[in-house]
């Protein structure tokens, strides 16, 4: 994975390749692929989640001020 | 990077726009502060936790898809030939500043030792779309899941308001050449569409329950930590700074820029690649702070919530024409902006029953909306780019800047790009019953379950102690 693995021969070369970071220039599609799905994956996570402590809270049907009772000293 | 002068002028300029980044960052916490500030006990952890998700969930999209998108639509597309490759079509061939290298795969978008820049200058425009995001947040708290503000969180920051970055503040934008758009720091595109889209999402969301009585009479539900609320707006304030900072281009030769043969001349430029110095904009920023307090104060009667939010409204509407304002014009037009944005704030909630908890599209949409209204009288011929100056409609060369222009532009910003895109995807996830928490949920609190965990814990730490 190592992109540059010693620094002199890197910035004396002829041309400096910019891209420094391991598995540059054939990784990035790949590494696109996975975030996206890390970032949807959040959303249906969350989603599923959100709606079930909803369903759960809304059951119960507290008053505007039982969350008081709730309220720690700490 | 061979020649020391242009080592230090890339690093320089590497470094101004990284120190805008982490002064900006003081803008989201504002936000975070203000909103928790702002909102009731119950509802405070889910407040917190709901802006907090802006940072991710704004961050990763930008990287996927809104900065390609601010490359790729300056022409439209389909509305005016770019200058750099004459073509009307999305920007995505080979030219310097084309979309084509910020797709999310290039190796641009990552640690590049020939690109200083772009990284910094991405980071800055991240900032802003977290602040588009953030100003809608406070808006429509206490009764909206986390799930339909995080699908409105990337709609406004990593899809709308870039578009109309890349039409109207991208120096390519169309709005620029067949307008003569001129928004210099951001009146209408951070803070007018901005404004906009939580008015359209209000409108379907609904107000607060008992926001308003049987006969529709608004009742005030002010700050719960009114200090919270102060130190959150000052963070704001603060950030704001960054925020103008990072609109200019601290160092640049517009000689060889604008094709004068033989001139050098290096400069701070606004984002438009126009001159101005960063000297002159805090002039004006004061200025137009103090304008905005000193009007705030009066209207809101000495209202402490309004009269900070007036000091950020009075910077919004005068951030259109900071660049070229002289002190006086800005601190009166910072004025002018607060008196009307106050006034339609309480005749919107009245009228149509809007619960803007927050002032959020007073102090945003409807400031920078006036905002770039009286900039196209003040401005009024004014070149909106140093490139060439043409007529309107002309769209190959670059309208002067003109009141018409300014109208129009403000009405795509609130309107076009703003409250109807809110509207659309409030009522889609509306539909799908994904945008409102359930009644019995708002009237318990958002955070009935967590207090009521604490609670328990606490009784569990008593027992063990006694």
């Amino acid at each position: 994975m190592a992109t540059v693995t010693n620094w002199i021969d890197h910035l004396s070369a002829e041309e400096v390749v910019g891209a420094i970071y391991p598995g540059a220039g054939s990784t990035e599609t790949l590494l696109v692929i996975l975030g996206v799905v890390f970032w949807i994956g959040w959303h249906v996570i969350t989603a599923k989640s959100e709606s079930e402590k909803l369903s759960r809270l809304a059951k119960k049907r507290h008053g505007a001020n039982d969350h008081k009772s709730n309220i720690t000293d700490w | 990077m061979d020649d020391q002068l242009g080592a230090l002028t890339v690093i320089f300029t590497e470094f101004y726009y990284w120190v805008t980044v982490v002064l900006m960052f003081l803008i989201h916490v504002g936000f975070c502060m203000y909103e928790v500030g702002a909102s009731r006990y119950k509802h405070h952890q889910h407040t917190l936790m709901k802006n907090t998700m802006v940072i991710p969930l704004v961050t990763v999209t930008w990287f996927f898809f809104g900065w390609w998108i601010y490359w790729a639509f300056p022409t439209g597309p389909g509305i005016a030939p770019s200058i750099m490759n004459e073509s009307s079509a999305l920007i995505t061939d080979e030219s310097t500043f084309s979309a084509k290298w910020y797709v999310a795969n290039t190796e641009f978008m990552a640690v590049n030792l020939g690109d200083r820049i772009s990284g910094v200058f991405w980071a800055a425009f991240l900032l802003f779309s977290w602040t588009a995001a953030s100003i809608v947040s406070g808006a429509i708290i206490e009764r909206i899941t986390t799930f339909a503000f995080g699908i409105l969180a990337i709609a406004i920051g990593s899809c709308f308001w870039v578009i109309d970055a890349a039409w109207g503040w991208h120096f390519d934008g169309w709005m620029l050449k067949i307008l003569g758009y001129h928004d210099a720091y951001a009146s209408g595109v951070i803070h007018a569409i901005a404004g906009g889209f939580a008015l359209g999402v209000l409108i379907v969301l609904g107000p607060r329950i008992g926001k308003f009585s049987s006969s529709g009479e608004p009742r005030n539900i002010g700050p719960r930590n009114p200090w919270l609320v102060t130190v959150g707006l000052f963070l704001i304030y603060t950030g704001f700074w960054g925020f103008y900072a990072a609109c200019n281009i601290p160092i640049f030769d517009l000689g060889p820029e604008y094709g004068m043969e033989g001139v050098t001349y290096w400069t701070a430029t606004n984002i438009y690649v126009t001159p101005t110095t960063l000297s002159g904009i805090t002039y004006n920023f004061l200025m137009s702070l103090s304008g905005g307090l000193l009007a705030g104060y009066v209207v809101a009667k000495g209202d402490p919530f309004w009269t900070y939010s007036s000091g950020l409204a009075g910077i919004i509407c005068a951030s259109a024409g900071n660049d070229l304002y002289h002190p006086i014009q800005a601190m009166l037009i910072g004025a002018i902006g607060v008196v009307i944005s106050y006034k339609m704030h309480y005749w919107v909630e009245r009228k149509f029953k809007i619960d803007d908890a927050v002032g959020a599209v007073a102090v945003h949409g409807y400031a920078g909306f006036v905002g770039l209204v009286i900039c196209g009288f003040v401005l009024n011929g004014y070149p909106s780019s140093g490139y060439s100056v043409g007529a309107m409609w002309d769209g190959s060369t670059y309208a002067s800047i003109n009141p018409l222009g300014q109208f129009l532009g403000a009405i795509i910003m609130f309107g076009v790009l703003g409250m109807l895109p809110g509207y659309v995807i409030a009522r889609i996830l509306s539909a799908f019953g994904k945008l409102r928490i359930p009644r019995e949920v708002e009237i318990a609190g958002l955070d009935y379950e967590i207090m009521e965990d604490d609670r328990e814990a606490e009784k569990a730490v008593a027992s063990a102690t006694r």
